[in-house]
């Protein structure tokens, strides 16, 4: 009902009462005489609504079921007796409906006086005043009376609940649809509302009649927007009233990339209300995208440049320009000491696709070396590796909405429920379907519990022992002979697949003989590949617990072959699926993050490709890989790397090993940190750029299943520049001048010289949407799904995947394993969602550890345990889960001062070094003070927040003493 | 902990060479892990672990040696 004030007029802007049908076979029907036809299954409610003939309607919305309940939309129907509900009855072909006439209209006052009469009258001073669809249906129907009178039975007494911290509840109003249930049920697939008692007695219960905030709700929204009144209301509006103008942008969160409706008020951000036509997200959120961005006018956002000689001293604010100038002359001058190669950077996956393009080419063209790296270095490095090595393309094969043809579905090491919320949702319909689930996992997750999903299989393995796993499922495929001969002997390469086989084929791979390493029981093993195999689509979607290991990108490659000999490539419903964790951790990795890759990962010593980037930009280039981030630490240590350039990105909290980063980043001479707060790496800094939030610049972020969809400004940089903006001043003042007026014009730049977005453009953007690439002249609107008929290296290549067991093990001294991992209200280090109210649900990172493993050391829940590895040692609070498996305990990275990653060690990926933050060795026992790096962090911490406080007061006194 | 690069490099590619010599021959062997090698280090990574040749107790395991061998052969004429 908000579209009316939206100035585009767009599809999605209406609501059409029912769900979309997708039959091919149309039935023409005649509504108030008007011809229309439309796909079989259709509503009358849906069709009408198409042919522009808006009938009544509460309880119905495009995006739930039809309900039947309000009666608003009853229409007739010639030749059927009564007065049918629109939106339950299906077009049947030669129909005659007619929606509007005399007795069509008595009989919708009347139901809409029986609604009115038990709700109050206070439209003028309601939050929903502009924005209620009971509003305008009173309107539409022409009420004028209540016949009943306001003095019998009601419920205008109805006490609100303002347990959310975001929308209210307030049941006095509530009419009853059910549309909130159904959202949280049809749309989330959480199951927290029902409608307790009966009749008149009918209410909105979240869980058993408890506060929202103690029912199972995850605080998504879907029930605040479904709502069509002000029962359910985000705060915001409470507090601001009706937005008067929206944007269509990407949420900066995680890597499903949703789109969103920015709702404004001027430059007030009101509320974000996640966009229909978003072709990630289909008009669904989770309680980050849709809630956390208070963050983005949080007083602690950095507003000016700042600097400083030394780590030891104050910060002293300065203008852009003297800023940029001081940090031109120290990378010089370092470069002038050091040589060349002594200076890098790091590019941020939070910021734009045309930010990080920037990046790595002033690293490469202007400091003139390759030492560029990104975050994904710590999470998805593998999968590039992995899946270029077998499939030939470093990206996802489908689109989400892939997952509804899915009759087979294996997550490894990901838990969608928390980090990928949306899509989550998505998967679990198609569970309640009736698809069959595979979770490999140390932990039992919560997608396991998934209401109504059928067959679910759970496979808890020890950590650290994934490729066991994974060629154990392979082994029992070709043993079984549930290997897709056609797909491999089209598509795959023959020697590789047989040279795989006979390894595959060995006895030491049979889940029997991994069985002791994997701790998971041989029979459900064979059972998972089973269910796999024989799905007529089986789906492999994994995250950060399949690459954060040793062998990361081995197991991206078992994964691969698992797809490969089951022929599960190449159409919907199937494939191989990394869940990025960042919102743009594709777009990094695509726009040539890499030390050894150019955008679109062509490598530096490929001289063709290397030769029309040196064209276009008018340089030479080095021709040999450059330091990625764990090298560059080792090299800065020993004295041979003395500068860092880091747009947004948080190294010093999410590296692993800190204590060894920490002497890293002090070991520098000049660190430039470009970022909306103080992180903590901006503590070791000796300038400090003011970055902007995702609201506050134009550009394109990537999501996991390759798409790219348009961030839009809806307010000015709070600092008085976009990211961009900032590092072409940085290149102009190293004597390398940038040209860009707006970020299109970078775009059409990377269209120019990478081969996979050579159909890139913000004009195709801003007309199809969205766009996932390879865009180019075969594929001019995008590929939704890879290698539907050939690899880019033309055939499949099976790799040999060796089991190669983690040195970091389980030991007398540390006989625990210490695995780390996400939840659903925070956001990786947390610098944005820790400075909103989600910091209601996780105020601190805690130590998850199995019962039987807690009374064995005297633990109770809620204890002060140290937990020690052979990198250090921290302090967090104990809670016992069965959701463990004995031996090993879980926690999260949310908040610096847990020191989670004291713990976590520099063993890393063979193949990429991405850090093994999921299997690290530790001891654990109960403690009464926080470590001793916690209480040098808390000193840190105290003095570098009192050198920032100290450049942003005003100089009152006059003199210095 | 020492953070010594040699010793780090040295152990990164002992890592390496015991992660592509499964199902491989030999020959296959240091030609993947000279490959990588060649593909993913730095200029100052590749010369470091090179010099470890030299060292008598450098700790590299004898496919790791033979691939940082060749390795060394092909700076050399890439150079010369």
């Amino acid at each position: 009902m908000i579209g009316y004030y939206d100035p585009i007029k767009d599809s999605f802007s209406k609501d059409l009462g029912t769900p979309a049908r997708l039959s091919e076979n149309h039935v023409s029907l005649a509504i108030d005489g008007v011809e229309i036809s439309v796909p079989e299954g259709t509503s009358v409610l849906r069709a009408a609504a198409l042919a522009d003939i808006n009938i009544p309607k509460l309880c119905a919305s495009d995006n739930l079921e039809a309900f039947g309940s309000c009666r608003l939309c009853a229409v007739q129907v010639e030749g059927k007796r009564g007065y049918p509900a629109a939106c339950t009855t299906p077009v049947e072909a030669g129909m005659q409906v007619t929606t509007q006439n005399t007795k069509l209209a008595r009989l919708r006052r009347n139901v809409m006086e029986l609604y009115i009469s038990d709700h109050p009258l206070d439209c003028l001073t309601c939050p929903a005043n502009g924005d209620c669809e009971l509003q305008d249906v009173a309107g539409a129907v022409g009420l004028r009376e209540v016949r009943y009178g306001f003095e019998g039975e009601n419920h205008l007494s109805a006490e609100k609940d303002n347990s959310n911290p975001y929308f209210s509840f307030d049941p006095s109003k509530c009419i009853v649809c059910s549309r909130c249930v159904r959202a949280c049920e049809e749309v989330q697939g959480t199951f927290a509302l029902t409608i307790d008692g009966r009749g008149f007695d009918s209410k909105v219960s979240p869980g058993q009649m408890e506060d929202f905030m103690d029912s199972e709700c995850v605080s998504c929204g879907a029930c605040v927007q479904a709502c069509p009144t002000a029962t359910l209301m985000e705060k915001s509006v409470v507090d601001q009233g009706v937005p008067e103008h929206s944007v269509i942008t990407t949420c900066a969160y995680c890597g499903v990339g949703c789109s969103f409706k920015a709702e404004m008020k001027g430059d007030q951000l009101v509320r974000m209300v996640p966009y229909k036509g978003g072709d990630a997200n289909h008009g669904h959120s989770c309680v980050k995208g849709r809630f956390a961005f208070g963050y983005a006018t949080h007083q602690d956002r950095l507003t000016t440049p700042m600097i400083r000689d030394t780590i030891d001293q104050p910060w002293r604010e300065v203008g852009w320009e003297e800023a940029i100038g001081f940090a031109a002359e120290r990378l010089k001058a370092t470069q002038a000491k050091y040589g060349r190669e002594s200076i890098g950077g790091i590019t941020s996956s939070r910021c734009t696709n045309e930010e990080t393009y920037l990046v790595q080419k002033l690293i490469r063209a202007a400091f003139g070396n390759n030492n560029t790296d990104t975050c994904a270095r710590v999470c998805h490095s593998p999968t590039g590796y992995g899946l270029k090595t077998t499939l030939g393309e470093s990206a996802g094969t489908q689109t989400f909405d892939s997952v509804m043809k899915s009759d087979a579905i294996i997550v490894i090491g990901a838990n969608p429920t928390d980090a990928h919320p949306v899509f989550a949702s998505m998967m679990r319909k198609r569970l309640r379907e009736g698809a069959s689930l595979i979770v490999a996992d140390p932990r039992h997750i919560d997608l396991l519990d998934t209401p109504h999903r059928s067959d679910a299989q759970h496979l808890p393995l020890r950590p650290g022992t994934n490729v066991a796993l994974v060629n154990a499922l392979a082994h029992v495929v070709v043993a079984e002979g549930l290997e897709d001969h056609d797909f491999i002997a089209r598509r795959c390469d023959g020697t590789a697949y047989q040279t795989w086989r006979d390894f595959i084929s060995e006895s030491r791979h049979s889940p029997e003989a991994v069985e002791s390493v994997t701790g998971v029981p041989a029979e459900a093993v064979r059972h998972a590949a089973r269910t796999y195999a024989k799905a007529p689509n089986g789906a492999i979607y994994y995250g950060l617990g399949v690459t954060e290991h040793s062998q990361g990108s081995t197991m991206v490659m078992g994964i691969a072959n698992l797809a490969m000999a089951t022929g599960n490539i190449g159409r919907e419903g199937v494939g191989v699926n990394p869940l990025r964790g960042q919102n743009n951790v594709q777009g990094s990795c695509d726009m040539g993050s890499f030390p050894h890759e150019l955008p679109g990962y062509q490598h530096v010593g490929d001289a063709s490709a290397r030769g029309r980037f040196e064209e276009r930009w008018g340089v030479t280039l080095d021709d040999e890989p450059g330091l990625r981030i764990p090298n560059m630490f080792d090299a800065a240590i020993e004295g041979t790397f003395k500068a860092l350039y880091v747009q947004g990105e948080d190294i010093a909290q999410s590296d692993p090993n800190t204590q060894h980063v920490e002497a890293a980043l002090t070991s520098l001479d000049c660190l430039i940190v470009q970022d909306i707060f103080l992180n903590e790496t901006a503590k070791y800094a000796h300038v400090l750029l003011p970055g902007s939030s995702f609201l506050e610049k134009n550009g394109t972020f990537t999501n996991a299943e390759r798409r790219i969809n348009r961030v839009r400004k809806v307010m000015p940089p709070r600092a008085g520049k976009e990211d961009w903006e900032v590092t072409v001043d940085l290149a102009r003042a190293l004597g390398y001048p940038m040209e860009y007026r707006h970020p299109a014009e970078i775009m059409d730049e990377i269209a120019q010289l990478t081969p996979t977005f050579t159909g890139v453009s913000y004009d195709k953007l801003d007309r199809l949407g969205s766009l996932q690439w390879p865009c180019n002249a075969e594929h001019p609107e995008g590929t939704p799904t890879m290698h539907e008929f050939d690899f880019p290296i033309g055939l499949g290549r099976f790799a040999i995947t060796e089991y190669v067991a983690t040195e970091e093990r389980a030991n007398r001294r540390f006989p625990l394993l210490l695995t780390t991992g996400r939840i659903l209200s925070q956001y990786n280090v947390g610098a944005q969602t820790r400075r909103t109210d989600n910091q209601v649900w996780h105020d601190e990172d805690i130590l998850e550890m199995h019962p039987s493993d807690a009374e064995m050391r005297g633990i109770d829940d809620g204890d002060w345990l140290g937990i020690t590895s052979r990198s250090g040692q921290t302090v967090l609070r104990a809670r016992l889960s069965e959701r463990m498996q004995p031996g090993v305990v879980y926690t999260t990275f949310h908040h610096p001062a847990s020191g989670a990653n004291v713990i976590t060690t520099d063993s890393s990926d063979w193949a990429t070094n991405c850090p093994e933050y999921k299997v690290t060795a530790v001891q654990v026992e109960k403690v009464s003070r926080p470590s001793a790096w916690q209480q040098r962090y808390d000193d840190f911490d105290r003095e570098q927040r009192q050198f920032l406080d100290a450049a942003r007061e005003p100089v009152a006194h006059g003199v210095s003493p | 902990m020492s953070h010594d690069q040699g010793q780090t490099l040295v152990h990164m590619v002992n890592q390496i060479a015991a992660n592509l010599s499964g199902g491989r021959e030999t020959a296959e062997a240091v030609e993947g892990v000279c490959a990588h090698l060649e593909k993913f280090w730095a200029r100052s990574m590749k010369q470091r672990i090179v010099a470890c040749l030299d060292e008598p107790d450098s700790g590299l395991e004898p496919l790791a040696r033979q691939a940082v061998t060749r390795l060394a052969e092909r700076q050399a004429a890439k150079a010369g």
